[in-house]
């Protein structure tokens, strides 16, 4: 057993891979941040049930949730320079297919979040009781101003430990991306391996790695919503 | 390069050939998980002592653990400690001739048994103490109890949790690709490997799933029905 797992490759080897979760945050944030912001326009119009528009969005929503990411991260990585590619050519002088693979899974991400996220956030939104709608339009506020100051505050309280869940499962979902050749924690973990002949200790450091990242995120988030008032009178 | 039709249809037939490997980890999966699951609740809800400390700890350790890195981290266990195991047993197999799927089987049950242990500890809080009582009351033991009164209650709580847990275990089936199990997506791969196709054979494998997915959806929207039969029974009377 001795030859399989030894203590001091472990250690050895804990510092390069942990030095690659900068890979993994950097995924999270952009497509936790762009993602958010797709989520909360795609949360507004199926809300609005404009009616061409309400069809494709769940369709999209559908598609997003049917289909695994990593199914979803491969067309993106294949189909958007075949499909932009020229465009992007004339237009830019960009040649999409020498743009690192870690923007197509950013923009996989992306998408797949703007339907989750875009979902959790309508049910926040219609959690909250139209009486305060109401409560709103009788001291005069208009449609936007009762929507932004009275019903998105109240709503952002919902969705929070909604996306706290989510925000964790996109970290944990970042360990697809070394499938496509980005060297984050567990693509790091395989190269190591590959090279010294000990894959052993890699993968055993990146669990480590992942599980501890996991646990602390959430309990950010439980702290988080432990300590957010967010307005409302404490209860008695 | 473009969208060639002709292997987009070869692709599609490749992937449909494939999907009842992934229906069969989906499937299984599933139910063996959802055994599991509420045996793992039900001793956390009971506090059995140790056990459910123990429990409670591995549950919580192990949501924090992706899917993709627990089944790459135990392929690795089962290649590397294979041999020493089936020498110690008397195992004649090679390790050749043993297919990777039990080793998806294995990653994907002990992670859809904590997340599914999770949603029944939840379905529990959901019924009222007086449903207890009420089986006690007319001489039924605490297991008899728990199977004829309190799991059957459950599960309006629990079926439209499940609808989303089976079709995220549908889309975590396919990480079992990464271990060298055939399933949906290698097998939409298949025709690629000789025309280079690589968008079109994923968009297949994608409208597979998505097909698979849409069904689970229909289905759960029947058992949901169903399911409420007796509240709305009890209810008008």
């Amino acid at each position: 057993m001795g030859s399989y797992f030894s203590a001091e490759r472990f250690i050895n080897v804990f510092p390069k891979i942990i030095s690659c979760i900068s890979v993994n945050f950097h995924i999270v944030l952009w497509s936790m941040l762009l993602g958010t912001i797709l989520a909360i326009f795609v949360a507004i119009l199926r809300l609005k049930e404009i009616p061409v528009v309400k069809q494709i969005l769940g369709v999209y929503i559908s598609f997003m949730r049917g289909t695994p990411l990593l199914v979803q991260m491969m067309i993106a990585f294949y189909g958007i320079p075949l499909v932009l590619g020229n465009v992007f050519m004339n237009l830019f002088g960009i040649n999409l297919n020498r743009v690192e693979p870690v923007v197509f899974v950013e923009i996989a991400i992306v998408l797949n979040e703007g339907a989750f996220l875009g979902e959790i956030f309508r049910g926040a939104i219609t959690a909250v009781p139209a009486l305060q709608t109401e409560a709103g339009y009788s001291i005069g506020m208009t449609g936007a101003q009762t929507f932004f100051r009275i019903v998105l505050p109240q709503a952002f309280k919902v969705a929070l430990p909604h996306y706290g869940v989510d925000f964790v499962g996109v970290f944990q979902n970042t360990s697809l991306v070394f499938t496509l050749g980005v060297v984050d924690v567990l693509g790091k973990a395989k190269t190591l391996g590959a090279a010294t002949g000990h894959t052993l200790e890699g993968y055993l450091a990146a669990t480590l790695i992942y599980i501890s990242f996991s646990l602390l995120l959430k309990g950010v988030f439980l702290f988080i919503e432990k300590n957010m008032k967010n307005g409302s009178a404490p209860a008695i | 390069m473009s969208f060639n039709v002709q292997s987009f249809i070869e692709a599609l037939r490749s992937a449909f050939k494939y999907a009842p490997v992934t229906l069969e980890l989906t499937v299984i999966t599933f139910l063996v998980s959802l055994v599991l699951g509420t045996v793992i609740a039900t001793v956390r809800h009971y506090r059995i002592p140790v056990i459910s400390q123990i429990l409670g700890v591995f549950v919580t350790v192990y949501m924090g653990l992706p899917m993709m890195v627990a089944l790459i981290l135990y392929n690795l266990l089962f290649m590397t400690f294979y041999n020493d195991f089936a020498t110690a047993l008397n195992i004649s197999t090679p390790i050749s001739e043993i297919n990777p799927i039990y080793i998806g089987f294995f990653a994907l049950i002990l992670g859809q048994s904590c997340s599914l242990s999770e949603a029944v500890r939840g379905a529990f809080r959901g019924i009222e103490k007086i449903q207890y009582e009420a089986g006690y009351s007319i001489g039924l033991s605490k297991i008899k109890t728990l199977y004829r009164i309190i799991f059957p209650q459950m599960v309006p709580i629990l079926l439209p949790g499940m609808q989303n847990s089976l079709i995220g275990l549908l889309k975590a089936s396919n990480l079992v690709s990464a271990i060298a199990v055939t399933e949906i997506m290698t097998g939409a791969l298949l025709p690629s490997l000789l025309y280079y196709s690589y968008l079109e054979s994923y968009v297949a494998a994608a409208l597979v799933y998505w097909i698979i997915g849409i069904g689970i959806e229909v289905l759960a929207h029947f058992a949901e029905k169903r399911s409420g039969q007796y509240l709305r029974r009890i209810n008008s009377d």
